[in-house]
């Protein structure tokens, strides 16, 4: 009983703080309140034990329709995995005395042709950030299916907690960071208590131009006390915002 | 000086999960990646092919009084063993007293102490005496014939006579080095065999095919998952049922579940793979509670622990899969009486 109270209040409270729009990387998503477009994109790289070694291109953009509300979407393409991933989202940024609060919002659809699944995600979650941290907690939806399999027949999953911890060297504003994540999802899935980790760092390189990048880790088994190698990658990435 | 603290602060906090431990958890196991499924898996793959790769290995089904082979196998999972096998015990009178064919075991058969596996070595030996007493007479040769196969004059050694008990290995069977005490009484982690039914019309053996699969890691591992695609454990391939047995689960029961399951590729991959195989049912453990759902033809069961630890009041913790001699099979549940003594 006590447990089931104790998820309501959960579930409750990452619902209460909904709202639109995310991106992995918190720190650099940051909105300067100057700019009203940003159109980024990344090249990846790495291994994974089922789909053996891969490679992707993502791209993003973003709109800022007032200083507060954003919308955008997101594209990529992996290949070794045969990964097309597409979503739309969107967020209202909250100003407090210590940093922003976000709301989010994501619809995200994947189709993982290697082994014929057609995957519907939908998340919702908030996001505390401040000049050194940043923290977030959400409800993710995850629904199913084969692609021989009639579109509504599959499986949805139970909502899947979802968590994130990041932290910086420097102060978000300096012109390059530094930092380590900790957190189960990544831009274009969301797990259940696999939790990866890794290095991230961006650096203004000119005033409109920022190069980012990430180092990730991603283990099977995390709650199992057994970590065991299941995938790690690289990210190199280019935002232009005007 | 703020991202000085930060990294103290990091760097005590990272010191604190590698020093600290208990007895099931070790928390730098949450995020450091080791290789232990892919050292567990090249082990298993060579006592495998050298020891289990055998038709010898396969379990014919005699018939009974009627002519006909009908079986049934029991499943039980995540069991814990430490001081009390109570419950594992009780697993084998239910089975002995039904006359159920094999046992299956979804992993976490026992916590990892030396002790532990010492308990549950010496229940295994007086769980195989009892089943040797019970199907095995003694020959005049002083060796052990079957009872229930008249042209087995000759009959086996007592080592010889494999105790029919198949486990999977779990995450708990390998915390703080398991491993080592696993692989000494069950070899591999991974294996297949089949179940011989007779004789269909056209003259072929019916066959019922058994997987056992390492996913005590969350993962198969990248060797598990090329042997897997190179077709080491597809079999002959032309198989009225296939039951494949996994601890991690698939499926999660709740959202209550705080146990890692497998990661998205992984899970298509497996779902996709049990397609391929032609599987009938799959049963797994690790999360102590029960599900059971249908998914693209696929039957999934997720079994409560039956461990007296976890689960102290009698319940349904074990299933019984009868599979019958005219084709079809049923899935019941089974329930276990043993409530271990107060202390």
């Amino acid at each position: 009983m006590t447990k089931k109270i104790f998820t309501l209040l959960l579930m409750a409270s990452a619902w209460f703080f909904m709202g639109w729009a995310q991106n992995s990387y918190i720190p650099y998503k940051t909105y300067d309140g100057e700019h009203k477009n940003e159109l980024s994109g990344y090249v990846m790289g790495g291994n994974n034990v089922v789909a053996g070694r891969f490679g992707g291109l993502e791209a993003s953009y973003t709109r800022h329709l007032t200083s507060r509300w954003h919308v955008g979407g997101d594209v990529q393409m992996q290949f070794g995995k045969q990964l097309f991933s597409i979503d739309v989202q969107g967020g209202y940024r909250l100003p407090v005395k210590y940093g922003n609060i976000s709301f989010d919002g994501k619809i995200m659809y994947n189709y993982y042709h290697k082994y014929g699944f057609h995957e519907m995600a939908y998340n919702l979650s908030a996001t505390w950030e401040s000049a050194y941290v940043d923290f977030r907690i959400g409800e993710s939806l995850v629904h199913y299916h084969k692609r021989d399999v009639i579109m509504g027949w599959g499986y949805t999953e139970p909502p899947l907690f979802t968590f994130g911890f990041g932290a910086n060297i420097r102060h978000r504003n300096n012109p390059w960071n530094l930092g380590l994540f900790f957190r189960n999802y990544d831009d274009f899935y969301y797990e259940n208590w696999n939790i990866n980790w890794g290095i991230r760092w961006y650096a203004k390189v000119k005033e409109q131009w920022n190069l980012f990048g990430e180092f990730n880790i991603r283990p099977a088994g995390s709650m199992s006390q057994l970590a065991s190698k299941y995938e790690g990658s690289v990210k190199l990435g280019l935002k232009y915002k005007w | 000086m703020k991202a000085k603290y930060i990294i103290i602060a990091s760097a005590m906090v990272l010191v604190a999960l590698t020093q600290t431990s208990c007895e099931k958890v070790s928390p730098i196991g949450v995020l450091m990646a080791g290789t232990a499924v892919e050292d567990r898996v090249k082990m298993s793959e060579l006592y495998y092919k050298e020891y289990l790769m055998d038709a010898q290995n396969n379990i014919i089904v005699q018939p009974d009084e009627g002519g006909g082979r009908e079986y049934s196998f029991l499943v039980g999972g995540d069991s814990h063993v430490t001081t009390d096998p109570g419950r594992m015990d009780e697993m084998f009178d239910i089975g002995l007293e039904n006359n159920d064919l094999l046992y299956c075991h979804l992993g976490d058969i026992a916590d990892t102490k030396p002790e532990y596996y010492i308990v549950l070595d010496s229940l295994l030996r007086e769980a195989k005496e009892r089943y040797v007493n019970k199907y095995y007479v003694k020959n005049d040769l002083g060796r052990w014939s079957k009872k229930n196969d008249p042209y087995d004059e000759f009959g086996y050694d007592y080592n010889d006579i494999k105790f029919p008990f198949f486990p999977v290995v779990g995450n708990h069977d390998l915390t703080h080095n398991g491993w080592a005490l696993w692989s000494n009484i069950f070899h591999s982690s991974f294996y297949e065999f089949d179940v011989i039914c007779g004789y269909n019309e056209n003259g072929g053996r019916i066959r019922d095919h058994f997987i056992f699969l390492d996913t005590a890691s969350g993962t198969l591992g990248q060797r598990q998952v090329e042997l897997i695609e190179e077709g080491l454990l597809d079999g002959e391939n032309d198989y009225r049922y296939t039951f494949v047995f996994s601890h991690t689960n698939i499926f999660l029961p709740s959202h209550l579940q705080f146990a890692s399951t497998f990661p998205r590729e992984e899970a298509y991959f497996l779902l996709n793979q049990f397609d391929k195989w032609g599987v009938s049912a799959i049963f797994c453990g690790h999360v102590h509670k029960w599900d059971e759902r249908f998914f693209n033809n696929v039957y999934y069961v997720t079994l409560d622990s039956m461990s007296e630890r976890n689960s102290p009041d009698p319940g349904d913790y074990l299933v019984r899969v009868k599979v019958y001699d005219g084709g079809g099979y049923d899935i019941e549940r089974v329930h276990m009486s043993y409530v271990a003594p107060k202390k």
